[in-house]
């Protein structure tokens, strides 16, 4: 596995002097970028375990978290002015697993305020902006993590995926980007957005590397009921080579559809059996996803009120008035509006209009890929329909960005495994497409993205950090 | 002529030993804010982990009240703001809890009665808040704490009866160990329902009564509340559907809300912790810890052993004392004896020397030996009270190492005693004198004097007839 990870990681983390040159070269270039909230060595190798560091099968890995997922010392901000000032008084449980695997975590990741978007921009703090082109987005919400992979500031961060937020920007920013099966991977410490649709997910430049940090990371945690081991032995290739490909006009931009053509190509020639498929309830997915989502929102939101933690309105004549004001303070305009949608969808008289009537479409969506992995081994579909847009007007509406969440938003509604990968550079930017594996496929699938891309040209930045500038400098 | 009906909306913290979705421990009367974690202080990103041990004693309860017990039982989520509730929304049980149409017996002055019970749900309790002038302070130490809530069909029909009802509640909750029924310290809460309307003309318009911290306090605001409520219609007024709160100093109830402005809390599944299915096992364990419930035990009493309602409402009330009661007869004592000693001098040693009949202090193998002793005339009452005392004191559990230790041994003949009992009248004439006046209150005074100088060996009923036979004066019947 060792040789996964180029040794200079190890080298670095394991010398104070080194550890400090890195930090501030990372600061430096990140200065562009953005990508960090918080950049803490020192704070990560006091948590890093001395034993395992050295032996450990990620040992000396530093890597970069989602600022939504708890690091014991570390800001815990969600992206949220609401939450400024916060440090998180315990550690995720699948931060937790990697530090026994002697991985280092070295700091905070910029993302939309509390997982809501897909641009960066709706992070409370400076957005983040895409390493390979400073003026577009980076993609999001988990925008920050795959900037800080694309330029090389960490070989590996976690993000979160409630509806795409590991995948589309990994996709923008031409790395790889995997989310787990439901349940797979602890959810204990990830702050939570929706529910029953969000894991945390794994970001890396190589689909191998995905291998190790996943079976650090996942399996069963009593402090998540939801959580379980990932037993399957799936094998992807055996048998019958079938690849599933979406059938019609899927409304993808050109590079996007190039991309598409080219996956499809590469499963071609590796041998795999192609099936055209049409899947009627996508159609569905969004209004399905927003609805449940929002409704989870609405709840996992309400804690935050400045009573306990994080920021308070000065304005406090009585309880409900400081947390009218807190809320309406800290929170930005995106996760107002999830708030209110979903608190809307939950009233007493409406829940079966709204509520109930996005549950059933989520079953008919589970139903028809259960049929659907009948027939074929894996799905293949973009990640997104367009490539990185620009920061600001010239980029997608808020409204553009939910709709286009639908080759993402399946997944999370299916709780299936799904990882996107880069096909190459189109137009200047990353492409990148997607595969979805039946539940439980989780190793075979990132297997199987690794067989599949070595068909692609490596996209790797330019002007990437390199470690060794560290060690030699 | 009206009809009052009354239903009961009972919480009870669960004796568990951690809180319902964290390992905190729960015990009360803690410093504040020193019982709590991340989970319970609903930080981002915890989840909620369900204690099984609240589970058990949910479905125990349910099985106890003869409910329909949930097949598959899941947790919903109960929005709304309330500074006591950290993450500002319960995590409780709406469309499938635990147990649901059962019913509770209970005794009211001998008589079986049976409340209904609508359903019964598990949720996480609250915290506190402690008003302090114009600001308030808030100790989280409770919150989170495993409540079991019970509510009843409205068909008690009196505030004496929802008394007495509650107080059967209590009884049958500490019976089963699912919780030490505590209203002060708040283990055991209840919101009452009442309305009020003409003969047969069904339910009245709800008013509910919060903040009712013990039996008496139900019964009180019940009965001020019928009394408010029957001088409205009698006026023909409406009474309005809302929420009032007791007020104990007033002795008054008060308006808190009106149904215009009860809340819509938005219920949905809770999705962090999955539905709960019982396994076999599970469900065999919870019939296993059944045990025949103190009302049943109570009318067992009255009906197999002849006692009376008092006695066999005060022998049933406590589990542990029944099964006392049931051991010192199963061990040979007679039942009436069984039942006078408990009442008698176990409940006066257990107020003086504080032990549990059931820690080991007074095994019933010993009270049998110590009243079957009585019986035999080897020992006087006086004795065996002062043996069963003095067993407590020293904490020996033999019967006989104490009467060794003590020389007690049964008056030798009736010589000895008329000898030592005409001593005592030649030293005493005056008292003589009066006591054949008429004035009984000087025979104690005798009585005393003769058991002193027996060291408590003579026989009472004996040294007492001896004594009237000294001084000259009939036996009295």
């Amino acid at each position: 596995m060792s040789e996964l990870f180029p040794a200079v990681w190890k080298q670095i983390t394991s010398s104070p002097r080194h550890l400090k040159c890195y930090e501030q070269a990372v600061a430096a270039l990140d200065t562009d970028t953005c990508a960090f909230l918080e950049l803490r060595t020192d704070l990560g190798v006091s948590l890093a375990e001395p034993a395992v560091k050295e032996y450990g099968s990620l040992s000396g890995i530093p890597f970069a978290v989602k600022d939504n997922i708890a690091v014991k010392g570390f800001q815990f901000s969600c992206g949220s002015q609401i939450l400024a000032g916060l440090r998180s008084p315990y550690t995720a449980t699948a931060v937790e697993r990697l530090l026994h695997a002697g991985a280092v975590p070295i700091g905070k990741t910029n993302l939309d305020e509390f997982g809501m978007g897909s641009s960066n921009q709706n992070s409370a703090c400076k957005p983040t902006v895409n390493p390979w082109d400073l003026s577009r987005v980076p993609g999001g919400s988990s925008g920050g993590s795959a900037a800080a992979v694309s330029a090389g500031y960490v070989p590996f961060a976690l993000g979160s995926d409630t509806g795409g937020s590991v995948r589309q920007p990994a996709a923008f920013c031409g790395i790889f980007g995997f989310k787990p099966t439901y349940g797979t991977v602890s959810r204990y410490g990830l702050a939570a957005y929706a529910s029953s649709l969000e894991t945390i997910g794994f970001m890396t430049a190589q689909a191998e590397q995905l291998i190790p940090i996943f079976e650090a990371a996942s399996g069963a945690d009593g402090r998540d009921q939801t959580s379980l081991d990932c037993s399957d032995t799936t094998d992807l290739t055996e048998g019958i080579q079938t690849v599933a490909v979406l059938a019609g006009d899927l409304g993808l931009d050109a590079p996007v559809l190039r991309g598409y053509s080219k996956a499809i190509e590469a499963f071609r020639s590796l041998g795999w059996n192609i099936v055209e498929v049409k899947l009627p309830s996508l159609d569905y997915a969004v209004p399905s996803y927003y609805t449940i989502a929002s409704a989870e929102a609405s709840a996992n939101l309400a804690r935050y009120t400045g009573v306990r933690y994080g920021s308070r309105s000065r304005e406090e004549h009585d309880h409900q008035h400081m947390v009218r004001r807190t809320r309406d303070e800290g929170f930005g305009k995106e996760v107002k509006l999830r708030i209110l949608l979903g608190t809307y969808v939950l009233r007493e008289g409406f829940q079966d209009q709204y509520y109930v009537q996005a549950q059933k479409i989520r079953t008919l969506i589970r139903n028809e890929f259960s049929k659907l992995f009948t027939k074929a081994g894996v799905l293949l579909l973009p990640t997104f329909p367009i490539q990185a847009f620009p920061i600001g007007d010239g980029g997608l509406t808020s409204m553009q960005q939910k709709l286009a969440d639908r080759f993402t938003l399946p997944a999370n509604l299916a709780g299936l495994p799904a990882v996107s990968f880069p096909t190459g550079i189109e137009s200047g930017l990353p492409v990148g497409m997607q595969l979805m594996g039946p539940a439980m496929s989780d190793r075979s699938l990132i297997r199987l993205t690794a067989h599949v891309s070595r068909c692609f040209p490596e996209v790797a930045l330019p002007r990437r950090f390199s470690p060794g500038e560290v060690t030699h400098g | 002529m009206v009809e009052i009906f009354i239903g009961l909306e009972i919480h009870i913290q669960l004796m568990t030993r951690s809180k319902v979705f964290c390992s905190c421990e729960m015990i009360s009367g803690e410093e504040p804010n020193t019982r709590i974690c991340p989970v319970c202080m609903g930080y981002p990103g915890v989840l909620p982990a369900v204690n099984e041990q609240a589970l058990f004693l949910s479905y125990l309860m349910g099985s106890a009240l003869n409910c329909t017990l949930a097949q598959k039982t899941w947790f919903d989520r109960k929005n709304y703001f309330y500074p006591d509730m950290t993450k500002n929304y319960q995590i409780s049980q709406f469309s499938s809890p635990v147990g649901r149409g059962g019913w509770m017996d209970y005794l009211e002055k001998g008589e079986l009665k049976r409340v209904h019970i609508h359903d019964i749900h598990l949720e996480e309790d609250a915290g506190k808040m402690v008003h302090q002038g114009n600001f308030s302070l808030l100790d989280y130490n409770r919150a989170g704490s495993s409540l079991l809530e019970i509510v009843t069909e409205p068909e008690l029909t009196s505030p004496e009866a929802a008394e007495v009802f509650l107080q059967s509640f209590r009884s049958l909750v500490r019976c089963l160990r699912a919780c030490d029924g505590n209203m002060e310290t708040g283990s055991l809460r209840c919101d009452a329902n009442v309305s009020v309307n003409s003969l047969g003309m069904g339910l009245g318009t709800k008013v509910e009564i919060k903040n009712l911290n013990s039996s008496r306090f139900v019964r009180k605001a019940l009965e001020y509340e019928v009394r408010r409520q029957s001088r409205l219609m009698q006026a023909g007024k409406p009474v309005i559907q809302e929420t009032r709160l007791w007020n104990e100093q007033s002795g008054k109830t008060e308006s808190m809300r009106t149904k215009e402005e009860a809340k819509d809390y938005r219920y949905f599944p809770e999705p962090d912790i999955p539905p709960f299915v019982p396994s076999e096992a599970f469900l065999n364990r919870v019939t296993s810890s059944l045990t025949e419930l103190p009302a049943a035990r109570e009318l067992r009493y009255i009906r197999e052993y002849g006692l009376t309602e008092e006695t066999a409402h005060y022998l049933a009330e406590e589990r542990e004392r029944a099964e006392y009661f049931e051991e010192l007869i199963s061990s040979g004592t007679e039942v009436a004896a069984a039942a006078a000693w408990i009442k008698g001098e176990l409940a006066k040693l257990q107020g003086r020397y504080a032990f549990s009949l059931s820690d080991g202090t007074l095994p019933p193998q010993a009270v049998t030996t110590v009243v079957r002793m009585t019986g035999t005339e080897e020992l006087t009452v006086q004795q065996a009270k002062q043996v069963l005392e003095l067993m407590v004191q020293r904490g020996i559990v033999q019967p006989e190492e104490v009467i060794a230790q003590e020389g007690f041994k049964k008056a030798e003949d009736d010589g000895e005693l008329k000898e030592i009992i005409s001593k005592i009248v030649a030293e005493h004439l005056n008292a003589a004198e009066q006591i054949r006046d008429g004035n009984m209150k000087a025979v104690g005074y005798l009585m005393g004097m003769v058991m002193k100088e027996t060291r408590q060996s003579a026989d009472p009923r004996t040294a007492r007839r001896l004594l009237l036979e000294e001084i000259g004066c009939k036996q009295e019947e």
